[in-house]
This record gives structure tokens, C-alpha cells and sequence, in this order.
């Protein structure tokens, strides 16, 4: 049975699918990366997610153009994020209370809208994926290739982002507003930042990355929309962005590691071995409680982290 | 070329219909140190806060060289060449310098940070005046002072040629202080012009070429420092009068000595010593009053707010040294604390929970297990007829009441409690006249009771007029101990860091 | 005692309104879907009330959902922004399984010491994230959400591995002996006694905030600055509070486990934490509106699914009502806290700069 496990196949699909797997972690990870340093805890990206999945699939379907379809998930990832922002900053409502309820809101809109859209079929509607592009010469070294050249694009863009996320964050005057609206917003205002401005934007960022991820889940990885095909995603983003505390680099780190998790355990499971996977899926989960308290020890998390701002209020 | 860089005609502000500046006049000559001198609670800050733009003036008009500017926010004092180095800096701990600096400035390079220029300019700028840092170095790496060199240099860098200082030499150690003020005199020279906000005579006449003089919201006087200006002046000018007479005499003699703090030594908030070596004695029936920096400190030392270094702190023979709170309170322990909305008071509780705050576990307010709301009714009503409290029926928030009221509650709950000590941190701040009246009798009744009361006020009359001894602390250390009805000026001798020659009639 | 009284009616005022504008919102999206808004909502009702059976099943929800509110309210009165009710609740699940499964003892030990067991592993599962906070400063919003997975892979790799019903395939304990189980109220229904056990901890509640522990709770949620002045353990309650909203959850695991389900099986907690947190929100935290609210959210649950069974319209709706009031609940705080006011004045403040 263990002899199944050490092959040189079996280890070379779980590392693709690895890859495959961390990217709609990855990628709203990403996102909340810029919102979470902005200051707002946003436990709404599941719905997000779910919402971006539906709204992705529906455009893509209509429209027969995939591309399309993610610029679907992307738009409309941000409209519901909007609520988000408007709850948290112009509202200042509990960012808590305000992600849980987007959550539950989220998955109710987008399986009714999926409904009225498609209404009951016997064979649930489908697109045509993402076709898997094979980088010309990576793609043919042998174990290399299948692992990291073998993925549809939006993969690749995927990981793309990460460098991107940093650059943003480090390299430009927006990435230092951002940080400093979530770090010290008083200080940000002094110097003529408009701190609702810069949370606003970090919101709708982490909306567009979580509302592509769940156009991913249904044009990129699956070819069609379910209820439950979130399955917690958007939370596990949120886990790998304490666990990275805060840098891209380090998220990518977390998401592979969310990912080969679930992918060993789908493996496994495929061969019919049942040790004790679920402890592995367990693993990610303690590290980023660890995780966690290491940053509050080096105090790596953003000192006005899931407080509202006013000026008036000392 | 105007040779005012600032004018402001008629400042007036009001806080909750509170007047804290009352038509004020200022004038900052170009190219100098000036003065801004007052007691806590002056208005001091309020006026620079308006000049920098972070309040608006209801009345009164600003001048920035002869030219009408109204400035609205922070951005257009910057733009007009102001900068403010305010108390509690304004900068992103987890940054690096140069990040601080870039802060909200545009970028040369368009969306991309020009972090590579900036420091170095910032770097050419810190040499000039003599300030070593390290623009890529963490703000969390550094030291307070250098957080503060940090500060300054922003507003230089940002173009500042009106540099607001408020109490900038709270945070600095001695050395430190010298150093600072070399590199104003710097700045000075270099034609900078420069306010320097503080209650410390000796800042005044060793930096200063004028003073503008606050109190209570008024301008008091401007002088030209020169040889001429005595501290004597200048403490007559902060504080009012020269001596008070006419406080009733107290009946009843202290006592024996009660409560001894022997040796405490305590760091403030930013780890800097802030009680060194610091001892007193408290007798029975005697209010000390306490003037001087570090009496945030002592306050929550002696209240178990605060973790000491060293030093102890008995009551009755009876050691209390870093306990926990409710170990004070139970030793008979009341406390005043100095902010009644977050300390004080639970702002959204009833009065009558505020009222049992500290006894929420006792009797008779607890019986089996369970709060005894007739009891707490009966109490209350009691309280409010005693205290003259005005409430409806005592199930308003706290946050309702106004400011007197408010401390009402406070006095109440802290001296029914039957203290052996009771530690008032300035008891009547922000209160109107006969609120304050009211409140001072009442601590008087308390230390007629037996009590021993330490009194904190920055309100050098409240302390003259109450306490039947006077305890100066100066850079965290007892500086001497005077008798009733000394003068100001041999308060603010000690007050300037000048150690009581004779000594002091302890009894 | 008339202002009380009048408070509660403005408060009760609100958020019956607040639920009206979610079902006339929820009456437009049924439209829109091709249904009958007043058929779906009929059907609900019906779904809830219609027979003795669905009644009974009715309270079988009210039952978790009501105790697992009333814990959170605790917590969230203190301002402790516990998300971990599903974990504590799967963790006192398993701590009772376990108990009833393994231990020989005879029932009248058995049942005390698996409650027992309960309210201690759910109390612990909170106050771990407690401790963690005063001893590491970590954010318990995350912290519990960790210990929600946590517990419920924990749970997985029970009931495939170790507690595997060695009888069965599925993945599931073995079943709890009868003589353990919480006696059936009625012998074909399958409403049973924990339904006393909610009531004593309704009445346990309304005693709660007034004794010193319920006021300590409430004093922390006040600032920690006036709790420490007034000689509060800030620390200790944190982690005390955190403890007791932990052990109601994970009582509720129990009640789940020896009145509903007779075994472990993996998704117990089924989704409740997250509808609990809901209801306590909407109840204002106050004992009273937490019943209320739970008793409508359990209308909603109930009658959902049987609407989805008997009509065409989808079960999303539900969701959507319940999403749209918690929406609003959270609107109506954030006007009701002058918040907005500050934003007002801000945006008032700024433009009359401006215009100057």
C-alpha cells in the first residue's frame, strides 16, 4: 500500500495539484494581504468568493468568453466588498459581525441568483475550462515540468500576483498609504491621507483577488457552480495571511502549504488509506495559530488592526 | 521682508461651551525662540493646535507673514511652512525613517516611492543640524529622543520655516535636553522660527528670546526674555498671585504619620525613569499636595496601576508594594483617578452601577450571590441627596451627566468608601467654580474624617489652598517639602530644579 | 421601571422592523424567481407549525441554537468577539461521546459526569483562546476561528480513526447505549428533556447579569482601563468569560449528541455557531431577545427546508433573510452608536472648511 505512495507519478501529480490547489488560496490570500493591512479584518471573503464564483460562471456561460468570466468575478467581487467597506469605514459597524453576516448573505445570493439564472436543470449547466498551456521547454524537463509548467494560465497569474502584491506594498506611494492607514491612521490623516479613501480601496483590492479566485473555482478548476465549492476557502485566506504575517512571499509559502494538505489528503483518499489525513489538514490550522503569536510578539500586526477611524474619537 | 512670521488676533475656542481660549493674542518674531508658557490646561496646546490646523478658531484671525491665511487642516500649515512636533509623535512604528518622511509627500517618481533621494537629502538635512539618524532604521529601533530628532526633521524636510514644539523635552533625558537645544539654537540661526510650548521656567530663560505668558485661557502678558526677566516674574505670571491668603484654617491638627512611600523609583510609559528614589509621609487628618512632573506615575504606583522598580509603600505598618489593584482598595486605598470618562467612570453604566463600582462583590450591595437592587436604590438615593447629584433616578449613563456631576459620582463612591488613604488626581479639572468648590470641601471633610490625602493638581492654587504641606517633585524626585502658606515663589524654586537649601520643616 | 419598559419596546420595536424589511426584500426575491412570496411564506409557517412533528422538530433546533446564543451573548458582552461556537460545541460533543462510549459506569454517574465532560472541553476549547490573548495578545476572532477547524478535523479523524464505529462504514461512533440518552418527551416525536435543560439555562441567564460575575463580565466590555481601576483581574475574567461562553457551546454539543444524534458523526455542529451568533446579535444580547430571536431563527430553519421540499422556491432565500438581518442589526448599532453621527460631523466639518 505505502509502495503506491513512493512513486515517482504519485509524487509528481501531488506537487501539481499542490500548485493547482494553493492558487485560489493564494490569490485572495493576496488580496486580504492589502485590506488586512489597511486595517479591516474582512471574514467576509468567503462569501465574497462564493459571489465572484457564481457571478464568474454566469458571465462566462452567457457570454462564451472565459476571460470575460473573470472580469465578471472581478467586478462583482467588488460591488459586494463595497458593503463591506461601507460597513466597516463609513459605518464603523464590528468588521466581525459585519464579515459573518456578508458570509451567510453572500452564500444565499449567489446560489438564488444561480437559480433564477439557470433555474433547475437535470444536468447542471457547464463551460468549457481554461485549456492547460504548456510552457514551451520548461514544460518538458522531466518531474519539473509536469509539477510547475503544466497549468492553465490563470495558475500562472495566480502566482504572478505575488511578486506584484509585494511591489505594490513596498515600492510605491499607494502601498505605504495603505500600510499607514492600517498602522497609524491618525498620523496618516495629519499628512493630508484621506484614511477612508485608502481603506475603501484596500477593500475593493482584496474584493477584485477574492471575486477572480472564485471565477477560478468554476471557469478554472471545476466547469460548473455548486453550493458549497468555496468549501471554506476564503476563510483558509484569511488563516494564510496571519500565517504569513502579512508578506506576499510568505503567504505563497502558506497557501502551498494549505494546498498540499488537501491535496495529499485527496490523494490518499482516492487510494483508499486512511491514516490519519484529517490531522495533516489539521497542521496549517496550528501553525497559523503559532503564527500568530509570533506576530503579535514582534508586533507585525497593524496597530489599528479591525479598529474604525475617527477623527474626532481620541 | 515681514519680520512677524506669525500673528493670531482674537483666538477664541470653546470645548462643550467651555471657553479655553479667550481672545488670545500671539506674535512670533522671524528667526526666533519664543515661549509659549502656561500651567497645564492653559490652553497652550489648544492655541498651537489651531495654528497648525487640527481645530478651527471660532473667533480671531491668523497672520502667516502678514499675509490672512485660514488653515483648514494640517496640509495647509505644511503648505504654508509650519511644522508641528506634537506630544504624542506622529509616526508608523513598524516604518523606517525615510518611509515616515515620505509619508503623504508627492514622490519624484510618480507612483513609485523615491526612497533612495529622500534619505539622502535627509541625511545631508540631519548632519546640518548636527541630528545623527539613520533615515532606513525602524521608528520602534530608536530611542524617544531620536524618535523625536525624526520628528523634527520631517517638518524640516517637509519645508517648515515655523517649527510648533509642544513640551518637547518631557521625553528627553538631561543630556539629551542639552544636545536638543543646541540644535535650536541652530535652527534659530539659520533663521528658522521657533515655539516652544512648556511649563518649565528654566526652558524659558535659558532658550528663549520672548514669552507669551497663558492662564486659564488668557493671555497673560508677552516680554522680551532678557535680563530683566526674573523666574520670579514668570511664576507670578503662570500662577496668578504671589502668595494666597485667605484659606479657612483647618480645626483639627494632623496627626501621626499614617502612609510613608519610601524610595519608590518608577518608569514612565516609555520606559524613561519617571519616580527616582521618591519618599513621603502622610499623617493622619493631612492633605500633602504634590506639584511636579511624575505624578502620573506615583498615582498609579500607589494604586497598583503601576509596577515599581523598588521602594515601598506602607499603611499602618502594612507593606503594599506592587499588588494587585483591588488590594489597595481593599487596604483602603481611594482613588480620584486624573480621567474620569476612561478611568474613572464605566460611560455607559447607570450611575447607580458606577456608584457601587468598586463594591460590585460586597455586601450588603450583594446577597447570595446576587445584586440587592433595593438595597442599591436606597444607597443611591442617599448618595445623591448627600452629593447633590442631579439625576433623574439614577438610571441614566454616566456619559449623560455633565462634568461636575460626573466627578460627584466619583467623590462619592471613592470617600464613602471609609479610605485611610485618598489619592485625588486632579479632582476639579475642567469643573466650573462651584463644582470645584464643592469638590475641594469635600476633600477637606475627608481629611477632617481622619483621612490622609494626597492631592495632585496641576492648579497651584487648589494645592495651596488644601494642603497642609506642599511636596514638590522635580525630574521624578522630592525635591522638598513646604509648609502651609508658602509663597509661589518658593514653590517655583523647586519647581525649576533649585533643591530646598534649608531644610524643610517636616515635623 | 417604565423607561426599562419602554426601552425594551423601542428595542423590540426595532428589530421587529428590521425582520419585516428582510422578509419584504426576501418577498420580492421570490417574486422575481417566479414563486408566490405569500405561498413561500405560508409554507414556512406551515413547515414550522403545521403538525405536532414539525413543532417538535422545531424545538429541536431552538434548543443548541438558544444556549449556544446565550454563551456568546456572555462573550460578547465583555467584547470578546468569540466566532468559535462550533468548535467548542464539536469539542464537548466529543469529550461526552467519548465519556458515554468508554467509561462503565452506570447511568445515573454516566450522564452528570458526560455533561460534565462537555462544558469542561468547550469551556477549555474557548479558554485557550482566552489565555492566548492575555498571555500573547493574539486577536481571539482569529484564534477561535483557528480552533473551529482545529476541532472540527479533530473530530474527522475520530470518527474515521479511533471512536469508528468498528460495526459500521460510515463515518460515525458507535451508538450510545439507550439508558444514557436524554429521555424522549413524547414517545414518537423526537423532542426530548434538553428542552428543560435550555429553559434552566434561559432562567440561569436572566440571574446571571445580576450577580457580580455577570456585572465583571459586563464592567470589562466597559474599557480595560476603568475594569483594572475598579480592581478587576482584567486577565483572569477575559479568560473566565471566554471559559463560560465556551461551556454553554460545548453543553449544547452534549445536548446534540445524547438527545438528537445518539452518536458522534462528523459535521455535528452543523453550521449552528454562525446562526448563533446572529440570533445573540438580534437579541441584543439580553436573554430575553435571544429566545425570541432564536425561537424565529429556528421558524426560519425549519420551515425553510420544508419549503424548499414543497415548492419551488430555493432554500437561499432563507439565507438571504438571514443575511439581510444581520445586515441591518449591524446598520441600525452602527446609527444607533453616533458613529455615523462622527462621520457626519466630519463630513460636515470638512466641507465647511472647504467653503470657507
Amino acid at each position: 500500500m505505502l509502495s503506491n505512495i513512493f512513486t515517482l507519478g504519485f509524487l509528481v501529480s501531488l506537487l501539481a495539484s499542490t500548485i493547482r490547489l494553493a492558487t485560489p488560496i493564494l490569490v485572495p490570500a493576496l488580496g486580504q494581504i492589502f485590506t488586512q493591512k489597511a486595517g479591516i479584518l474582512n471574514l467576509g471573503v468567503e462569501g465574497t468568493m462564493t459571489i465572484g464564483a457564481v457571478s464568474g460562471f454566469s458571465v462566462a456561460y452567457l457570454t462564451g468568453n472565459l476571460w470575460i468570466g473573470i472580469l465578471g468575478g472581478i467586478i462583482f467581487g467588488m460591488l459586494w466588498s463595497l458593503l463591506m467597506a461601507c460597513l466597516s469605514i463609513t459605518m464603523k459597524a464590528n468588521q466581525v459581525i459585519a464579515g459573518i453576516g456578508l458570509n451567510i448573505l453572500g452564500a444565499g445570493v449567489a446560489v438564488y441568483a444561480y437559480r433564477v439564472i439557470f433555474g433547475i436543470q437535470k444536468l447542471p449547466p457547464q463551460v468549457e475550462t481554461f485549456s492547460i498551456i504548456n510552457i514551451p521547454l520548461l514544460s518538458d524537463i522531466p518531474i519539473i515540468g509536469p509539477i510547475f509548467f503544466q497549468h492553465n494560465i490563470l495558475v500562472y497569474l495566480g502566482f504572478l500576483l505575488v511578486p506584484i502584491t509585494w511591489f505594490v506594498l513596498e515600492k510605491t506611494t499607494f502601498g505605504l498609504k495603505i500600510k499607514a492607514v492600517g498602522e497609524h491612521p491618525r498620523a496618516a490623516d495629519s499628512k493630508g491621507i484621506s484614511v477612508a479613501k485608502i481603506r475603501y480601496s484596500a477593500v475593493l483590492i482584496g474584493g477584485a483577488y477574492a471575486g477572480a479566485a472564485g471565477a477560478f473555482m468554476t471557469i478554472a478548476y471545476l466547469n460548473q457552480f455548486t453550493e458549497a465549492i468555496i468549501g471554506g476557502r476564503g476563510y483558509i485566506a484569511i488563516s494564510v495571511v496571519i500565517f504569513s504575517r502579512f508578506i506576499p512571499k510568505r503567504s505563497m509559502l502558506g497557501a502551498l502549504l494549505f494546498g498540499f494538505a488537501s491535496a495529499l489528503q485527496m490523494r490518499l483518499q482516492a487510494l483508499g488509506i486512511n491514516i490519519a489525513n484529517q490531522l495533516l489538514l489539521m497542521l496549517p490550522y496550528i501553525m497559523t495559530v503559532l503564527a500568530l503569536i509570533l506576530a503579535s510578539k514582534k508586533s507585525e500586526i497593524p496597530s489599528a488592526y479591525t479598529i474604525p477611524y475617527s477623527r474626532l474619537e481620541r | 521682508m515681514e519680520t512677524i512670521a506669525v500673528k493670531m488676533e482674537k483666538i477664541t475656542k470653546s470645548f462643550n461651551d467651555v471657553k479655553v481660549l479667550d481672545s488670545i493674542e500671539f506674535k512670533l518674531k522671524r528667526g526666533s525662540i519664543h515661549g509659549l508658557l502656561g500651567e497645564n490646561g492653559a490652553g497652550k496646546t489648544t492655541l498651537m493646535n489651531i495654528l497648525y490646523g487640527l481645530y478651527n478658531q471660532e473667533d480671531g484671525e491668523i497672520f502667516i507673514n502678514g499675509k490672512k491665511e485660514n488653515i483648514s487642516s494640517p496640509v495647509k500649515a505644511i503648505s504654508l511652512g509650519i511644522g508641528m512636533v506634537h506630544q504624542h509623535f506622529m509616526l508608523a512604528r513598524p516604518f523606517s525613517v525615510v518611509e515616515n518622511v515620505m509619508l503623504g509627500r508627492k514622490s519624484r517618481r510618480g507612483i513609485l516611492l523615491d526612497t533612495k533621494q529622500t534619505a539622502e537629502e535627509l541625511k545631508t538635512l540631519a548632519e546640518k543640524y548636527k541630528m545623527e539618524i539613520d533615515p532606513y532604521s525602524k521608528i520602534w529601533q530608536l530611542s524617544v529622543g531620536e524618535q523625536q530628532r525624526v520628528e523634527i526633521l520631517t517638518a524640516m524636510y517637509q519645508g517648515a520655516e515655523i517649527l510648533i514644539l509642544d513640551e518637547p523635552t518631557a521625553v528627553l533625558t538631561p543630556q539629551e535636553v542639552d544636545a536638543f537645544f543646541e540644535t535650536l539654537k541652530e535652527m534659530r540661526d539659520d533663521g528658522k522660527s521657533i515655539i516652544l510650548i512648556t511649563h518649565k521656567l528654566e526652558e524659558i530663560t535659558s532658550i528663549a528670546d520672548e514669552v507669551t505668558v497663558l492662564r486659564d485661557g488668557k493671555m497673560i502678558g508677552r516680554r522680551a526674555v532678557d535680563s530683566t526677566v526674573t523666574k520670579d516674574d514668570l511664576t507670578r505670571m503662570m500662577v496668578g498671585r504671589d502668595v494666597l491668603f485667605d484659606f479657612p484654617k483647618n480645626t483639627i491638627e494632623p496627626g501621626e504619620v499614617k502612609y510613608s512611600i519610601k524610595n519608590v523609583c518608577a518608569k514612565n510609559d516609555k520606559g524613561l525613569p519617571a519616580l527616582k528614589e521618591f519618599s513621603l509621609d502622610i499623617r493622619e487628618n493631612e492633605v500633602i499636595g504634590v506639584d511636579g512632573n511624575g505624578q502620573k506615575e506615583l498615582c498609579e504606583v500607589l494604586t497598583g496601576l503601576r509596577k515599581s522598580d523598588s521602594g515601598e509603600i506602607i499603611l499602618n505598618d502594612k507593606k503594599m508594594v506592587n499588588k494587585e489593584p483591588v488590594y489597595y482598595i481593599e487596604q483602603g486605598v481611594s482613588h480620584i483617578p486624573e480621567d474620569r470618562h476612561t478611568t474613572g467612570l464605566a460611560l455607559n453604566w447607570s450611575l447607580k452601577r458606577n456608584l457601587i463600582l468598586k463594591e460590585l462583590n460586597k455586601a450588603p450591595f450583594v446577597k447570595n450571590g446576587l445584586l440587592q437592587p433595593k438595597v442599591i436604590d436606597k444607597y443611591w438615593n442617599e448618595t445623591k441627596s448627600e452629593y447633590q447629584i442631579k439625576s433623574i433616578n439614577g438610571e441614566e449613563k454616566a456619559r449623560a451627566l455633565s462634568g461636575g456631576n460626573q466627578q460627584k459620582i466619583i467623590l462619592a463612591r471613592e470617600i464613602n468608601l471609609n479610605p485611610q488613604v485618598l489619592i485625588a488626581n486632579q479632582p476639579t479639572r475642567g469643573l466650573d467654580v462651584s463644582a470645584a468648590e464643592y469638590v475641594r470641601k469635600k476633600v477637606l471633610d475627608a481629611r477632617n474624617a481622619g483621612t490622609s490625602v494626597l492631592l495632585i493638581s496641576a492648579d497651584l492654587e487648589e494645592i495651596l489652598q488644601l494642603s497642609d504641606r506642599i511636596a514638590v517633585i522635580f525630574d521624578g524626585k522630592l525635591m522638598g517639602i513646604l509648609p502651609r502658606g508658602a509663597s509661589t515663589h518658593e514653590i517655583g524654586a523647586l519647581m525649576m530644579g533649585k533643591k530646598q537649601e534649608v531644610a524643610s520643616c517636616e515635623n | 421601571m417604565k423607561t426599562k419598559l419602554l426601552n425594551s419596546g423601542k428595542k423590540a420595536a426595532g428589530a421587529v422592523a428590521m425582520i419585516a424589511l428582510a422578509l419584504i426584500i426576501g418577498a420580492v426575491l421570490v417574486l422575481i424567481s417566479g414563486n408566490k412570496p405569500m405561498e413561500a411564506y405560508a409554507t414556512i409557517i406551515s413547515g414550522a407549525f403545521g403538525s405536532k412533528l414539525r413543532l417538535s422538530e422545531l424545538f429541536i433546533k431552538m434548543i443548541p441554537l438558544t444556549i449556544m446564543a446565550l454563551g456568546i451573548s456572555i462573550a460578547y458582552k465583555a467584547q470578546l468577539w468569540n466566532i468559535g461556537a462550533d468548535g467548542q460545541f464539536t469539542m464537548g460533543a466529543i469529550a461526552s461521546a467519548a465519556i458515554g462510549i468508554y467509561v462503565e459506569l452506570p447511568p445515573f454517574l454516566i450522564v452528570p459526569l458526560s455533561i460534565l465532560s462537555a462544558i469542561l472541553a468547550g469551556g477549555l476549547w474557548a479558554g485557550l483562546a482566552g489565555w492566548l490573548k492575555t498571555k500573547f495578545n493574539a486577536n481571539e476572532v482569529i484564534t477561535t476561528l483557528m480552533l473551529n477547524y482545529i476541532a472540527t478535523y479533530f473530530l474527522a479523524f475520530l470518527v474515521y480513526g479511533p471512536m469508528m464505529d468498528p460495526q459500521g462504514e460510515l463515518a460515525q461512533s458507535e451508538v450510545l447505549k439507550e439508558s444514557l440518552r436524554i429521555p424522549l418527551l413524547f414517545s414518537n416525536y423526537r423532542i426530548h428533556a434538553g428542552i428543560v435543560i435550555m429553559i434552566l439555562i434561559i432562567l440561569l441567564m436572566f440571574f446571571f447579569w445580576k450577580t457580580p460575575l455577570g456585572y465583571k463580565t459586563d464592567l470589562i466590555g466597559q474599557g480595560e482601563k476603568v475594569s483594572t481601576y475598579a480592581g478587576i483581574n482584567v486577565k483572569r475574567t477575559i479568560i473566565i468569560t471566554m471559559m463560560i461562553s465556551g461551556a454553554f457551546a460545548g453543553l449544547a454539543g452534549w445536548n446534540e449528541t445524547y438527545g438528537v444524534q445518539y452518536r458522534l458523526l462528523e459535521g455535528i455542529s452543523s453550521g449552528y455557531g454562525d446562526i448563533a451568533v446572529v440570533i445573540a446579535l438580534l437579541g441584543e444580547l439580553n436573554p430575553l431577545g435571544i429566545v425570541i430571536s432564536s425561537f424565529f431563527f429556528s421558524i426560519l430553519m425549519v420551515g425553510g427546508s420544508c419549503m424548499q421540499r414543497m415548492t419551488n422556491v430555493p432554500y437561499s432565500i432563507v439565507d438571504v433573510i438571514k443575511g439581510l438581518i444581520i445586515i441591518f442589526v449591524i446598520a441600525r448599532t452602527a446609527f444607533r452608536n453616533t458613529a455615523i453621527k462622527y462621520t457626519m460631523k466630519e463630513w460636515i466639518g470638512r466641507r465647511k472648511n472647504y467653503a470657507k
